[in-house]
């Protein structure tokens, strides 16, 4: 092989962390829009579909490429496993969502729960045991899917 | 720079320069260990194994989004 050819791939590793971070929230944002549109369109149930949609394709892509490129730096310094790493994001995400989700209407507090969507109803017992789950699907999220990015682009 | 300079500069150089052996090989073939080197460098990432512990982790995960579904459309959300 020649030299040429393999310098590219020891250059810009925040890039490649970037990129390695954003391609899940990518990969599932038009799935999520087609399914949200779907939900609205075809079943007729009344989501906010424009409001509910901010947060996912402005914030999480871009926090995910963030995070990933916090982890490459500060690994040498922490030795934290990616998998760990990802399961803090929801400690930043979670009430940055809810107050996005809030300010757009998505979220409401009422007395037996939480509604978001204007349809999905969670009551106040079930949001730590909610949270808890979105701490585990984080770390099996970045431990296996951002995790072997990061070894297939060279950076892991 | 005059006839002295360049015998002082030729000696400095070679009081600095260490002198070439009479045998200047390697006392072993190094092509092997670079060849593996350059092998070890394009053979695909190891693929990774589900540790019990994670797989326990991910039916459980499974196991909650069945009683609560409410819950997937607002873990989306966050993805």
């Amino acid at each position: 092989m020649p030299a040429e050819s393999e310098f590219p791939m020891n250059t810009h590793p925040y890039l490649r962390a970037y990129l390695a971070g954003v391609f899940l929230p990518t990969l599932i944002l038009p799935l999520l829009l087609a399914a949200f549109i779907v939900t609205r369109i075809v079943l007729k149930v009344p989501i906010p579909i424009e409001q509910a949609m901010i947060f996912p394709m402005a914030v999480v892509p871009s926090l995910f490429g963030l995070w990933n490129m916090l982890w490459l730096g500060s690994h040498e310094l922490t030795h934290l496993p990616i998998g760990l790493h990802g399961a803090i994001l929801p400690l930043i995400m979670a009430p940055v969502g809810a107050l996005v989700a809030t300010c757009l209407h998505v979220l409401e507090f009422g007395s037996p729960g939480v509604t978001w969507f204007q349809a999905c109803q969670v009551p106040y017992a079930l949001i730590a045991p909610c949270f808890l789950a979105a701490l585990v699907a984080y770390y099996l999220i970045w431990k296996y899917i951002v995790g072997s990015l990061n070894r297939v682009l060279e950076i892991a | 720079m005059n006839e002295h300079d360049e015998d002082r500069m030729k000696k400095l150089l070679q009081q600095a320069l260490p002198p070439v052996e009479a045998e200047p090989e390697p006392a072993r073939d190094l092509w092997p260990a670079m060849l593996r080197r350059l092998d070890a460098k394009q053979a695909a990432p190891a693929p990774i194994f589900w540790s019990w512990f994670d797989a326990a982790l991910l039916a459980g995960l499974a196991v909650f989004a069945i009683f609560l579904p409410a819950s997937i459309p607002v873990f989306l959300y966050y993805l």
